[in-house]
């Protein structure tokens, strides 16, 4: 049983460009900054001339935390789990998870590169793992 | 400005505990009956309602109006979000009071989590169909929830362990600190009759061995869930000094809400800064007091790490040395800065931060269980930066 992201016309975007295997983030067409999670105008420049930019896949790991007590039936048997929220090389923030090392091996500070899992029937996540 | 222009006459609780019978309704009738019977007001007079919103209040106004008998509400406004509300509610009865658009405001908080769901559960303990669960988009909780990022208590320990990383601490440096809160709240828990954990023991051994439930954060470290319903009364001051001897008056309230706090930050600019420091500015300048004025402070603890931040972030400790602090002062009844002398969320109940408003209130009477000796101030105060100041 997967937990899948419900999808909004806002957030559809970003979902299917990772299902293809790119990790983006909103950008505005007037000023050119860029954020995560999306929104319906710039909240810089307040323009709605809005797009959708690939970024690197670079990041550092800003927090991470070690799940052990389920809090939904549908996560009992992933514990132990990591949740972490990572700062990618262009600014944006997101939260996460971590492949490719034990839950407890994951830092603060640690560089990491985006991966893909997929979850579902057109739906993968963005997941991370050490670089 | 409200300042001293506004003051409670009036708190009512209920009883807390893990599960209680009545409807939250019921509750909300409760506490409310109590806290105006407490003020000596008939609740005929009651003209103005201040409330958390849903989905985190389940009673309406017109669900006390019709109950209560009250003749016409001239004044009602609802706060969003949880902690966020805490001094929201104050501040918004303090200004229809000062504007005349309300003579005596009731301000409630009725909680029914055996039945309306735990807010430390994300399936809300129903069990859910087979098949793929579908996060509805909401305040981002899609980019969340399939990651099983689903509860307060794992983003708590995210906030913790961002805290640790960047102030250098080891996990036992942490656990230190968080625990001498932990069981500091417990020990104050034991005088308060109301307190769910009155005949808990909580000791060093029971703290550390207990289930760790997100990383850093362990059982201990995170509020009880309960049944209950707090209220409390404000009046303008003059009325206020006709109806009792010991009116608390509000110096000042604030509420604050900055980009990506909902409903609880993830996305800020920096995970630590729980609100704008100038949100605390405003409420010392506009109380007219400084920190040190300050007698007792409580502070929304949903999870330890809170009081412990709350510490700095309201200016009482510099940034990354409340650790330290909690450590070597402590929070306990000797320590400089009492803190949460009802046991607070962790050991007396969970009531959205409302029944650390009522404890400040008895404090300032010097009716606590746990008296500060001549406590004059009080600061009540969530993470979120909504709070308040309180005086005799």
């Amino acid at each position: 049983m997967a937990i899948v992201p419900g999808m909004t016309d806002l957030t559809r975007p970003y979902w299917e460009n990772a299902n293809a295997g790119r990790l983006v983030t909103q950008r505005c067409g007037t000023c050119g900054r860029g954020w995560h999670p999306p929104l319906p105008a710039c909240p810089h420049c307040h323009g709605t001339d809005l797009g959708w930019q690939q970024v690197r896949g670079d990041g550092t790991v800003y927090s991470c935390t070690v799940v052990r007590h389920a809090t939904h039936a549908a996560l009992a048997d992933q514990i132990p789990y990591v949740i972490a929220i990572v700062e990618l090389a262009e600014g944006p923030r997101l939260v996460t998870g971590i492949t490719g090392c034990a839950p407890e091996d994951v830092r603060v500070g640690m560089a990491v590169r985006a991966c893909f899992l997929r979850v579902a029937d057109g739906i993968a996540l963005p997941y991370f793992e050490p670089a | 400005m409200i300042r001293r222009e506004v003051a409670i006459v009036g708190i009512g609780q209920t009883q807390y505990a893990k599960a209680l019978p009545p409807a939250a309704w019921d509750l909300a009738i409760e506490a409310v009956t109590a806290a105006l019977a407490d003020a000596g007001i008939d609740p005929a007079d009651v003209d103005g309602m201040c409330r958390f919103a849903a989905p985190f209040e389940p009673v309406s106004e017109p669900m006390l109006v019709r109950a209560l008998g009250i003749r016409e509400l001239t004044f009602f406004a609802q706060s969003p979000l949880g902690g966020e509300a805490l001094g929201a509610v104050v501040a918004h009865a303090a200004a229809a009071i000062v504007a005349g658009l309300a003579r005596v405001v009731v301000v409630y908080r009725a909680l029914s989590q055996s039945k309306g769901g735990r807010f430390g559960r994300a399936d809300r303990g129903r069990s859910e169909p087979a098949g793929d669960i579908v996060v509805p988009e909401e305040d981002n909780r899609s980019f969340a929830w399939p990651y099983g990022l689903m509860s307060p208590g794992q983003l708590f320990a995210l906030w913790a362990a961002r805290y640790a990383a960047v102030h250098g601490l080891s996990a036992e440096d942490l656990t230190q600190a968080l625990g001498s809160i932990a069981l500091t709240q417990r020990r104050y828990a034991h005088n308060n009759p109301a307190a769910m954990m009155r005949d808990r023991k909580l000791d060093w051994d029971t703290y550390r061995r207990a289930r760790m439930i997100s990383e850093p954060l362990r059982l201990f470290d995170l509020c009880l869930e309960n049944d209950g319903a707090c209220a409390y009364v404000l009046t303008s001051a003059d009325a206020a000094r006709s109806l009792r001897e010991d009116p608390v008056y509000v110096l000042s309230a604030t509420q604050t809400l900055s980009p990506y706090r909902e409903p609880m930050g993830i996305y800020t600019d920096d995970l630590l800064t729980l609100f704008p420091p100038a949100a605390a500015e405003r409420l010392f300048a506009q109380a007219g007091v400084t920190r040190a004025d300050v007698d007792v402070a409580e502070f929304y603890d949903a999870t330890s790490f809170m009081p412990l931040r709350s510490l700095e972030s309201y200016g009482f400790v510099p940034d990354g040395q409340a650790w330290r602090y909690v450590v070597d002062q402590g929070t306990g009844p000797d320590s400089p800065l009492p803190v949460n002398t009802h046991g607070g969320h962790l050991s007396e109940a969970y009531l959205h931060g409302m029944n650390g408003v009522l404890e400040g209130v008895r404090q300032l009477r010097g009716t606590a269980r746990n008296q500060v000796t001549d406590a004059a101030v009080a600061l009540v105060g969530a993470p979120a930066g909504s709070a308040m100041i309180l005086a005799r």
